[in-house]
C-alpha cells in the first residue's frame, strides 16, 4: 500500500557497484511540495539513490512507488514521463547552441515553412522566455550557451526540466559550481519553485544551504540511511555529526607553534599575468620552518599567482624568490620540487610541494590511474623508474601503502582511472602524494574548495601534523575562517599589494576583513 | 580573349566544383554527428563502382536502353548512392557499434575500396560481360545551356554546358542543408558532435543518429564519385581514386563544418583545377608545364590551410568515441 502523504517513496533500496555497496537498505518518503535535502559526505550514495529515481541506473532490490504507484523506472525519459527532472553536477548542455535549441534538444516542436515541416525555434524562444519570466530564472533563449556563464547553464537546465513539465525536481549539488552571490540566487529560485508547487529534491553536503531552504533532511552515511531529520528542530552541529559518524570539531584543536629556521624568503616579488598587467606588486614576505603562512584576501587580489610564482608555474618578473638558502628566482619547475635531488635519495628532504587550487586541471591526470597519479612527482626517479625503464611493480607498492596511509577511497584502488573518484578522495590522493615528498615547503591553495566537512577537519588536522613536523607552510585560502583557525601568521593581500603581515593572535576576523577590502591601511 | 580565358575557367569549375561539394557535404553530415570520417575517398570510389556497374549492366546486359540513352545515367545516380550508403555501414558498424579507432576504420576502408573495386571490376567484366577489362565504360553525358541564361555576360558562364548531374546536385545540396539545420534529425545530428551526453541526456538515440549520418555521408560521396566518373574519364576505373575524397575533406574543414561557406572553398578548388587544367592549353605552353599547373589545388589547400586553421572550429566531440558512463 501507497501512503498517500508521500509523492515519492523509496523502500529498502539497495544499490551495488563493483566492491561497494552504494546504497544499504534506504527507505525514505518525500512530500509533496516540500525541499527535501539529502545530506552526507562525497562518496555517501546520495547521488546514487536520485540516479535511481532518475531511471539512470536501477535499484538490486527495493521499490520505487511515486504518486502512490509502484514504478520501475527504466530510463531518464521514463522519469521524464513521470514529471521527475534532474539538474546534473555536469550539465549536458550543446555549447553551439542556443538555450532555446537546448530545452527543446529531443522534443522539437515543429511548424510548416511553406510546404515543409522545420523545427519552430521562434515558438520557442517565446515560450522559453515566458517559462523563465514565471519562475524568475533570467535568461536569454536566444544566447548560445558557449556565450553564458555556468549560473546561467544552470539555470538553462532547470527550464530544461520544467519545460518538460517536471513536478519533482532533483538538483545535484548545484551549489559547488556556483559563488556565494550565484548561490543566494539559486536558493531563492529553488525556494520560488517550492512556492508554485513543485517537490525538490536538494542532494549536498553544505549544512548552512540545507538550514536555508530545506524542510526536511535525510542523512547518509557510506551508504546507510542514518536519520530524517526536521530543519528546523535540528541544530547544525548535530547534522554534522551525523553525517560524518562522529563528533566534528568545527575549530581544529592547534598546538603552540616552534618555529626553526627560514625556509622560504620573497623579496619584493613582482608578477605579471599573460597581457604584461602586474598582479603581484613587490611583495616580501618569508616562512620558517614549523610555521603556517597563511595568505588571506578576496579571490583574484594575485594570491593564486604567488604561489605560481613559487612553484615556477609562472615566471617572476621581478624580486627574488629563496628556498632554503637556494636562489630558486630561475629555476625549473622540477629543480624547485628536487631541490637536492640527491638529498631525496639519503631520505632527506627535498625542496617544496604543492596542492594546487584546480585539483583537475593542475593536481591530476585525471585519465591516469591512482597509483600513476601517486608517483606523478617520483615516476623518474629510483625505484619508479631503474636505467630508463618504468617499474610498475614499484608504481602499485608504492599507491596501494599511500591509499592505506591516507585513506583514499576509490572502486578499483589503485587501478581506478582518477576522473571517476569523488572530490574528496582526489583531493586526498593529491594530499597524500605531496606531504610524501617530504618537503620542507609545502604550499596549499583552497585545499578544501568544494569537500565536505569530514574532509575539511581531516584536511586541516594534516596541515598541522605537517607543521608540527616543523615544514613551512603556505596557505592561500579564500575560507577567512580556515585562515583564522590554521595561520601562525596572516598576510593579506589586496590588489596584488601585501596591506598587512602579522602574527594571526594580534589579528582578529574583523580585522582581517577589513584589509582584504582595502578598507583599512597598515 | 582574357574574358574568353574566364569563361572556360568558370564552365570548367563547376562540374568539378560541384562534385566534390557534395562529398564535401557527406563529410561533413559524418562529422557533425561526432564521426571522423576519413573514408570519403574510398566511400566515392565504391559509390562510383556501384553506379557504373549498374549502368553497364542495364545497357550491356539487360538491353533496356538506346545506345545513347541518357536514362542508364540516372540509374547509375540512385546506385552510386545506395553504394556509398552500403559501403559506409562498415564505418558505421566499426565506430558506432564496435567503438573502433575513426582514424584507422577510414584508412582501412579506403585501402579495402581500391582494391576491392578493382578486383571486383576485372572480375565482372569477365564473367558478366565476357572481356577482360579493368574499367566500366560509361556512355557520355549530354552537356546543355539554359536559353537567354547563359547569353549573360561571365555569369552566363555558369549556366552554359551544364551536365544534368549539378542540378541534382544543387537540389540534393539544398534538401541536405534543410535537414541539417531545419529538421530534429539535423539538430541532434549537430548536437551529437558537439555533447552526445546532452542528446542522450534528452532521450535521443546517440548510436541511432550517428549511424545514419555515416550512411547518410556514404550515400552522398558514392553520388559525387559517381559525378567524377561522368565527368572527368567518362568511365570507372581506379582512376578514381585519385585523392578527390581528401580534397573534399580539406573543403570542408576550410568550410568550417558548415555547408555554405563549404561551397566557397569547393569552388576556389574547382577554379584553381580549371585552371591548372585549362591555362596550360589556352596559352600553348609545354606539356611539362601542364603538371606543374595540375598541382595548383594541392598548392592552394596548403595556402588556405596557413589561413584557416587559427579561425576554424572542429566539432568539440569529433572523433570521441561516446561512452555513457565517462563525464
Amino acid at each position: 500500500m501507497a501512503n498517500p502523504e508521500y509523492i515519492v517513496e523509496m523502500r529498502h533500496i539497495t544499490k551495488r557497484f563493483p566492491g561497494i555497496v552504494a546504497n544499504d537498505d534506504i527507505s525514505l518518503g518525500i512530500k509533496k511540495g516540500e525541499i527535501f535535502a539529502l545530506l552526507g559526505e562525497n562518496g555517501a550514495g546520495k547521488s546514487t539513490l536520485m540516479s535511481m529515481l532518475f531511471g539512470m541506473y536501477e535499484p538490486d532490490e527495493g521499490e520505487i512507488w511515486v504518486r502512490g504507484r509502484k514504478e520501475v523506472i527504466s530510463s531518464p525519459n521514463h522519469a521524464t514521463r513521470l514529471n521527475i527532472g534532474m539538474v546534473h553536477q555536469h550539465f549536458k548542455l550543446v555549447s553551439n547552441y542556443t538555450i532555446a535549441e537546448n530545452i527543446i534538444l529531443g522534443i522539437e516542436p515543429k511548424k510548416m515553412a511553406g510546404l515543409f515541416p522545420v523545427v519552430d525555434i521562434k515558438g520557442t524562444n517565446e515560450k522559453v522566455a515566458a517559462l523563465s519570466k514565471q519562475y524568475g530564472l533570467e535568461v536569454d533563449p536566444t544566447a548560445k550557451i558557449e556565450n553564458v556563464n555556468v549560473s546561467t547553464q544552470q539555470r538553462v537546465e532547470i527550464l530544461k526540466m520544467l519545460y518538460r513539465k517536471a513536478e519533482i525536481l532533483i538538483f545535484d549539488e548545484p551549489t559547488a559550481v556556483l559563488t556565494p552571490q550565484e548561490i543566494d540566487f539559486l536558493l531563492q529560485i529553488i525556494r520560488g519553485l517550492r512556492d508554485q508547487g513543485k517537490t525538490i529534491i536538494l542532494i549536498t553536503h553544505k549544512l548552512e544551504e540545507i538550514k536555508q531552504v530545506a524542510d526536511r533532511c535525510a542523512i547518509l552515511n557510506r551508504g546507510k540511511l542514518i536519520d530524517v531529520l526536521d530543519v528546523a528542530a535540528t541544530s547544525t552541529q548535530t547534522m554534522a555529526n551525523l553525517m560524518v559518524g562522529r563528533e566534528v570539531d568545527f575549530v581544529v584543536e592547534k598546538s603552540p607553534a616552534h618555529f626553526g629556521p627560514e625556509v622560504l624568503k620573497v623579496e619584493h616579488l613582482t608578477v605579471k599575468n599573460s597581457d604584461g598587467f602586474p598582479v603581484v606588486k613587490d611583495i616580501s614576505f618569508s616562512i620558517r620552518a614549523g610555521e603556517i603562512f597563511a595568505i588571506a584576501g578576496v579571490s583574484g587580489n594575485g594570491q593564486t599567482e604567488i604561489a605560481d610564482a613559487v612553484t615556477g608555474l609562472l615566471p617572476a618578473a621581478e624580486g627574488s624568490i629563496t628556498l632554503d638558502g637556494a636562489d630558486i628566482t630561475r629555476s625549473s619547475i622540477r629543480e624547485r620540487s628536487d631541490l637536492g635531488i640527491s638529498a631525496y635519495r639519503s631520505g632527506e628532504e627535498a625542496g617544496l610541494s604543492y596542492i594546487p587550487e584546480d585539483r583537475q586541471a593542475v593536481g591530476l591526470v585525471l585519465d591516469f590511474t591512482l597509483a600513476d597519479n601517486l608517483a606523478l612527482k617520483n615516476y623518474y626517479k629510483p625505484p619508479f623508474c631503474e636505467k630508463g625503464i618504468l617499474n610498475h611493480a614499484a608504481f602499485d607498492s608504492y599507491g596501494e601503502k599511500l591509499i592505506q596511509e591516507y585513506d583514499v577511497r576509490s572502486g578499483q584502488g589503485i587501478h581506478t582511472i582518477t576522473r571517476s573518484m569523488s572530490g574528496g578522495n582526489q583531493q586526498k590522493a593529491i594530499i597524500a602524494r605531496e606531504i610524501e615528498l617530504s618537503s620542507k615547503l609545502m604550499i596549499f591553495v583552497q585545499p578544501t574548495r568544494g569537500l565536505d566537512i569530514g574532509a575539511i577537519e581531516n584536511i586541516h588536522r594534516q596541515i598541522l601534523a605537517e607543521r608540527d613536523k616543523g615544514r613551512a607552510i603556505l596557505l592561500i585560502s579564500l575560507e577567512l575562517d580556515e585562515i583564522m583557525g590554521l595561520a601562525d601568521t596572516i598576510g593579506v593581500i589586496f590588489s596584488g599589494e601585501m596591506q598587512k603581515i602579522a602574527p594571526a593572535e594580534t589579528l582578529t576576523t574583523n580585522e582581517v576583513g577589513q584589509f582584504m577590502m582595502g578598507v583599512k591601511q597598515a | 580573349m582574357m574574358m574568353d580565358t574566364l569563361h572556360t575557367l568558370i564552365v570548367e569549375t563547376l562540374p568539378f566544383a560541384l562534385p566534390l561539394f557534395i562529398m564535401a557535404i557527406g563529410g561533413i553530415y559524418s562529422e557533425r554527428s561526432g564521426v571522423t570520417n576519413l573514408a570519403v575517398e574510398g566511400l566515392q570510389g565504391f559509390g562510383a563502382f556501384m553506379g557504373a556497374f549498374a549502368a553497364v549492366l542495364v545497357v550491356k546486359k539487360f538491353m533496356f536502353f538506346a545506345p545513347d540513352s541518357q536514362m542508364p545515367m540516372y540509374i547509375a545516380l540512385l546506385f552510386a548512392f545506395l553504394g556509398g550508403m552500403l559501403f559506409a555501414t562498415i564505418h558505421s558498424v566499426l565506430c558506432v557499434k564496435f567503438k573502433a579507432n575513426q582514424v584507422i576504420s577510414g584508412v582501412v576502408i579506403n585501402i579495402l575500396a581500391t582494391a576491392l573495386t578493382g578486383f571486383l571490376t576485372s572480375q565482372l567484366n569477365e564473367s558478366i560481360f565476357g572481356a577482360a577489362s579493368s574499367q566500366f565504360k560509361l556512355i557520355p553525358s549530354a552537356r546543355f545551356s539554359v536559353p537567354l541564361l547563359s547569353q549573360i555576360p561571365i555569369l552566363g558562364a555558369f549556366f552554359t554546358n551544364v551536365y544534368p548531374f549539378e542540378v541534382i546536385i544543387i537540389v540534393v545540396a539544398l534538401s541536405a542543408w534543410y535537414v541539417l539545420y531545419k529538421t530534429p534529425f539535423g539538430m541532434h545530428l549537430r548536437a551529437c558532435g558537439d555533447n552526445p551526453h546532452a542528446v542522450d541526456a534528452a532521450g535521443v538515440d546517440v548510436g541511432r543518429v550517428r549511424f545514419l549520418a555515416v550512411m547518410l555521408s556514404g550515400g552522398l560521396s558514392g553520388l559525387g564519385g559517381i559525378c567524377f566518373a561522368y565527368s572527368l574519364s567518362v568511365q570507372f576505373s581506379p582512376s578514381i581514386y585519385m585523392g578527390y575524397g581528401y580534397l573534399a575533406i580539406a573543403a570542408l574543414i576550410f568550410g568550417n563544418w558548415q555547408i555554405l561557406p563549404t561551397l566557397g572553398s569547393c569552388l576556389i578548388f574547382g577554379f584553381a583545377r580549371a585552371a591548372g587544367y585549362n591555362l596550360p592549353l589556352i596559352y600553348d605552353m609545354p606539356v611539362a608545364f601542364k603538371d606543374l599547373f595540375m598541382i595548383l589545388p594541392y598548392v592552394v589547400t596548403l595556402l588556405l590551410l596557413v589561413f584557416f586553421s587559427k579561425s576554424n572550429r572542429a566539432p568539440r566531440a569529433l572523433g570521441e568515441i561516446y561512452d555513457k558512463g565517462k563525464r
